[in-house]
């Protein structure tokens, strides 16, 4: 008779899905989870819910009808993605906007900064099982919709940005009062800031959750405020200095710890950061007419092509656009700070309890809309997917 | 550690409701917010260029009806109709028009059973068979 020497423990996962409904912010994606007991094991990132061929589409229409086509891309970005635009088209066609509206484009894209760090602190309170203060940010979160209101003519979808300039001025009223607005922000902020802090849910769920280190970033080329939160000083806006970004004093905010709580930390700095922008904007505003007239702007573009990168909330965002002499562009290509942040970041959540993959996932800053412009097909194919035991070798002991 | 909003949330419980009960108390907007737009037919020559232009393609040109009297500049009689449900209101026919013909407002209640379009209020800036009698 001969006796057992080993025994082989097959760990028994459970696949738990994660999306696409409502996954952690009211966007569609899907996470299908490998789950050992209460600990993740595995995560297979599924995309695909909101294709909506936002680049075909530009190539379809013209290179002024893409502005406002592009600016739709995402709803909350809605200004960087118009100025990342306009600004490639301003570099095929040579024209270098007056300082006034280079001002004022910062000021458009930091106020919505502002309102996209204060929509993803709530939501990460929300996700972490504060409501309350979900309810209070975004409360807040209103004057600075308002001072966008203010300055652009509409509260979300700015259409602020036109090849050789703005759309519209400021004049001394909205001035004063976007400032107002701006210094009612600041207090809040500050309180709210505190309440990160100290409050005990709030540390005792995003505390050491996802943490990233600082070489995983690297390997994985993440951007952005995730990737500021484990300390890689990278920041589009004091790199390549495009607009005024070159003559507005701010400081890049970085974080060495890497986890939920390091990437809050990252977003609180930047709204003061960006408060403080806005205000030096308003105070030092240069003199001269920002408005282009777009009637008189060229019809036709040369055979050429450009490339332009921006900060956008999330991370860095690029376009290249390509013309071939007509009046529609060739070929517009767009890559979202969100693609490289939930499609690479499978790895996060790994050995993390389930409860908090979408406090995780909430730390990312996804937005949906901005990524699923790309087909992704290198990602492992079909539901009935089953993990090979070689698989689980080494992951769980 | 401490739960940090409590005293947020108990000055709150004694205040009044930060929500506004919309239909009855309107929602405070500027004056220059970007809301429906229309044709001043006194101003349009019929050019199309704002249906060219318009993101949305939500700009047709429809031929004036008979009974209007129509400047002499608009030769071909027609006009542009915004389809207020596909505009996105960027108001890129406003700033291209190159005769200004476009009248702004800051009417953001669009909230409508049927469809609704611009051709009344851009009817009645011209005079008409129905406004002679």
């Amino acid at each position: 008779m001969v006796e057992a020497t080993h025994m082989i423990e097959i760990p028994i996962t459970v696949e738990i899905p994660v999306g696409p409904q409502h996954p952690a912010l009211h966007e569609p994606l899907l996470l299908k989870l490998y789950a050992d007991g209460e600990r993740v094991i595995k995560v297979d990132v599924i995309t695909g819910y909101n294709h909506r061929g936002v680049e075909k589409l530009a190539e379809k229409n013209s290179f002024y009808r893409d502005i406002f086509i592009v600016g739709r891309v995402c709803g909350i970005c809605n200004a960087v993605h118009a100025n990342c635009y306009v600004r490639a088209l301003e570099y095929m066609l040579g024209i270098d906007p007056p300082p006034r509206a280079k001002y004022l484009r910062v000021l458009a894209m930091e106020l919505e900064r502002m309102h996209s760090h204060m929509l993803i602190l709530a939501v990460t309170a929300e996700l972490a099982g504060y409501e309350t203060l979900f309810m209070y940010l975004m409360k807040d979160r209103e004057y600075v919709m308002k001072a966008k209101e203010i300055l652009t003519g509409q509260r979300v979808l700015a259409d602020y940005m036109m090849v050789g300039g703005v759309r519209r001025d400021v004049d001394e009223t909205k001035i004063s009062r976007i400032l107002d607005m701006v210094k009612r922000v600041e207090e809040r902020v500050k309180y709210y800031h505190k309440a990160f802090q100290e409050d005990i849910t709030i540390n005792r769920r995003l505390r050491d959750a996802g943490r990233i280190k600082h070489a995983e970033v690297l390997a994985h080329s993440l951007v952005g405020p995730v990737a500021r939160g484990s300390g890689v000083k990278t920041d589009v806006r004091a790199q390549d200095k495009y607009d005024a970004y070159g003559e507005i004093p701010f400081n890049v905010i970085t974080e060495d710890y890497g986890d939920s709580y390091a990437r809050a930390m990252v977003r609180f700095g930047e709204l003061y950061e960006s408060i403080n922008m806005v205000k030096h904007i308003l105070t030092h505003l240069p003199q001269g007419n920002p408005v282009p007239d777009e009637k008189k702007l060229p019809r036709r573009f040369p055979v050429d092509e450009s490339y332009a990168t921006v900060e956008a909330p999330r991370g860095e965002l690029t376009y290249y656009v390509s013309s071939s002499g007509s009046d529609k562009p060739y070929r517009v290509k767009i890559r979202t700070p969100s693609l490289n942040n939930i499609v690479n970041s499978a790895f996060a959540y790994v050995d993390q309890m389930i409860a908090d993959v979408p406090v995780i996932l909430g730390s990312f800053d996804p937005c949906i809309s901005c990524m699923e412009r790309a087909i992704i097909t290198n990602l492992k194919e079909g539901t009935r997917y089953q993990v090979p035991l070689k698989a689980l070798g080494g992951v769980r002991k | 550690m401490k739960p940090a909003l409590i005293k947020e949330i108990i000055k709150g419980i004694f205040t009044k409701p930060v929500t506004i009960q919309y239909p009855k108390e309107q929602t405070v907007i500027e004056p220059d917010f970007r809301g429906r737009q229309y044709a001043d037919l006194k101003k349009c020559i019929g050019c199309s260029l704002c249906a060219v232009e318009c993101p949305a393609n939500a700009i047709t040109m429809v031929k004036i009806p008979d009974e209007y009297v129509v400047p002499k500049t608009n030769a071909r009689r027609i006009y542009p109709v915004i389809n207020y449900f596909k505009c996105v209101f960027c108001y890129r026919c406003v700033t291209v028009c190159p005769t200004s013909a476009y009248l702004v407002t800051n009417d953001y209640r669009l909230a409508s059973s049927i469809p609704i379009d611009s051709s009344t209020l851009s009817l009645s800036t011209i005079t008409g068979a129905g406004d002679e009698r």
